[in-house]
């Protein structure tokens, strides 16, 4: 999923005037892959457009509308934008969502920067990232479920606390406490896989520089500041998109946190995601898809909006080595 | 100087205690889901860790009978296996064709492909939803299976061109000039040289196949088409009203897991690098 960030196209752009002398000469593996290129972008085109391009315009559309799915679809304009605005769990919704982005954005990456400068130096430090590294393959149900049986108030947790003198524990899930106890898990499992991608990038910088540093008599923090970060500076940009982009599709964490799913979970953990999940399937009332389809929309906007700023502000000049 | 080296010593020692500590809790969780889902329910509450004594692979059974389970496991293993097979089938001669012709008109399609990474998959469940209802193929294997291509073009695409742009092209340059045709140089040339890139496109694809459940959750229901994310959900959901079996509940937790756990540990440096480099540089 990497990218919206790579300005650049994987494939070179065209700097050379294609050379066809005479009409379509070339040399015979140009000009056949010349003739292959539709034949062999087709299908994957069209299975893209119908299944991709065209659901997002339609989205785009529907939320133009109030429509319950069955009966007649009328006309709103921006109407549906108008009432998302002013809709409290709404509202709500794009402040985790934010949150989930910004606060968990950051403690990652600050976390995932401390275990690269760690696991750089540590031994058997490919089993300890492979450990680290597979939670992101769990479906998020899964820590939701744990969470909520280990943190439960007669749970191990409470157990090990109440062992050790506190008497008055927290209560872990409570509904103000289930967004913090999401954002943790998430930071949790998330970090692992950060680390391995900026891990990746750190070991591809030639240790003659971090020699060069040393004898320069730079510490631990100066050779991260003036080494590690710019050669990484790449691919950290790419992660810090990655993550908004991630960030804003986390639905099943929240959907099974603290094993509460016969229910939709409290609006004050809900984010965008679980928005548009119950106004367009809810439980007991009329769908409301165009409603839904226009939460859609504005998630799209925000990480339209936070990958284009994240971009500008982490624009440097590329780095040779 | 003497000082504070030590001092980044100690550090150091500190740092790397805790990053063992994260490690080892991130062991200790996953033995202790494996060892709950062998223990009775009231053994489970009045002592939360602890060794099942004896082991109850009974729990698996109903699990997979009673559970619904055993079902939604095979439907998951369908729909991820075809479905990945399908999607790095048509993405990757397309990804070929994108990376070796190098027009304005083939960088503008990568970008377009590149550019539904960026998109969140509410954006498209209302749509698809409507869709597939019109042609009678929601609460079908069929129509989530062709959902889960769409969603995989993006990033299938867009990996495997970085993997072929890193592919010499001098052995078609020589299968051409023998006479092969544009089919036979994809099939016998760069197929074969490619197919470490498709493995690990198949691996990752399969592996959000496995765990998707949004749009899993939203286009089946009967119990004949669910896949495991939404046979655990529903699981969890009835055990509610009935009292927590989670004995059972940890079963069906493992049996989303094992596939996970068997194919990292087989394949894990493959799967690492698949979703670092691929994204990374």
């Amino acid at each position: 999923m990497a990218a919206t960030l790579l300005d650049k196209p994987r494939t070179a752009p065209v700097r050379t005037p294609r050379r066809r002398a005479g009409g379509g000469a070339g040399s015979p593996l140009a000009r056949q892959q010349r003739r292959m290129f539709w034949p062999f972008a087709a299908p994957a085109l069209l299975v893209y457009g119908v299944l991709f391009l065209a659901p997002v315009g339609y989205a785009l559309w529907t939320s133009l509308y109030r429509w319950d799915g069955m009966g007649d679809m009328q006309w709103r304009g921006l109407g549906n934008y108008q009432v998302l605005l002013k809709d409290p769990s709404f509202r709500t919704s794009v402040g985790n969502t934010l949150e989930l982005m910004f606060v968990g954005g950051t403690v990652t990456f600050v976390i995932s920067f401390a275990l690269t400068l760690v696991l750089r130096e540590m031994k058997a430090r490919l089993f300890a990232r492979s450990v680290l590294f597979f939670p992101c393959l769990v479906n998020g149900m899964v820590f939701g479920i744990a969470a909520g049986f280990l943190f439960s108030p007669t749970g191990p947790v409470n157990q090990a606390l109440h062992f050790l003198g506190v008497t008055t524990p927290p209560k872990w899930l409570s509904t103000d406490n289930l967004l913090p106890m999401v954002l943790g898990t998430l930071i949790w499992t998330a970090t692992g896989y950060y680390t391995s991608i900026i891990m990746a990038a750190v070991d591809q910088i030639p240790a003659y520089l971090y020699e060069a540093a040393e004898l320069d008599g730079a510490n631990a923090w100066q050779r991260f500041r003036h080494v590690t970060l710019p050669c990484a500076w790449d691919v950290i940009s790419v992660c810090a998109v990655l993550w908004t982009v991630s960030s804003v599709k986390i639905f099943e964490l929240i959907l099974l946190f603290g094993g509460s799913s016969s229910n939709y979970p409290p609006v004050s953990s809900w984010n965008t995601a679980l928005y548009v999940y119950s106004e367009a399937f809810p439980q007991a009332t009329v769908p409301r898809l165009g409603m839904a389809t226009a939460a859609a929309i504005v998630s799209l906007l925000m990480v339209t909006v936070a990958t284009l700023v994240l971009r500008r502000l982490m624009r440097r000049d590329p780095i040779e080595y | 100087m003497q000082t504070e080296r030590r001092s980044a010593g100690l550090a150091r020692r500190i740092a790397t205690a805790l990053v063992w500590g994260v490690v080892a809790a991130d062991l200790l969780l996953i033995l202790w889901i494996v060892l709950t889902s062998l223990r009775g329910s009231s053994e489970v509450l009045h002592q939360a860790f602890g060794l099942p004594a004896p082991p109850r692979f009974g729990n698996y059974l109903t699990a997979l009978r009673d559970g619904g389970f055993g079902p939604a496991a095979l439907n998951s293993v369908l729909v991820s296996v075809v479905s990945s097979l399908a999607a790095v089938a048509i993405a990757a001669p397309c990804a070929y064709a994108l990376a070796r012709r190098r027009t304005r008109v083939s960088s503008m399609l990568t970008m377009t492909f590149a550019m539904g990474l960026g998109v969140p998959g509410q954006v498209l469940v209302v749509p698809l939803f409507v869709g597939l209802a019109k042609v009678n193929l929601t609460d079908s294997h069929l129509g989530l299976i062709l959902v889960y291509i769409g969603l995989a073009m993006p990033f299938t695409v867009f990996m495997l061109t970085g993997f072929y742009a890193g592919i010499p092209g001098v052995l078609e340059e020589a299968a051409v000039m023998d006479g092969a045709g544009p089919l036979r140089t994809f099939w016998q040339i760069v197929l074969p040289v490619a197919r470490g890139g498709l493995i690990t496109a198949f691996l990752l694809q399969f592996i959000s196949g496995w765990n998707e459940t949004l749009f899993a959750l939203v286009l089946t229901h009967s119990q004949d088409q669910i896949t495991l994310p939404v046979a655990l959900a529903e699981f969890v959901a009835s055990q509610q009203l009935n009292g927590m079996d989670y004995g059972t509940m940890f079963a069906g937790v493992c049996i989303i897991l094992a596939p996970m756990i068997a194919l990292f540990s087989w394949m894990g440096t493959r799967i690492i690098q698949g979703m670092t480099v691929g994204i990374g540089k």
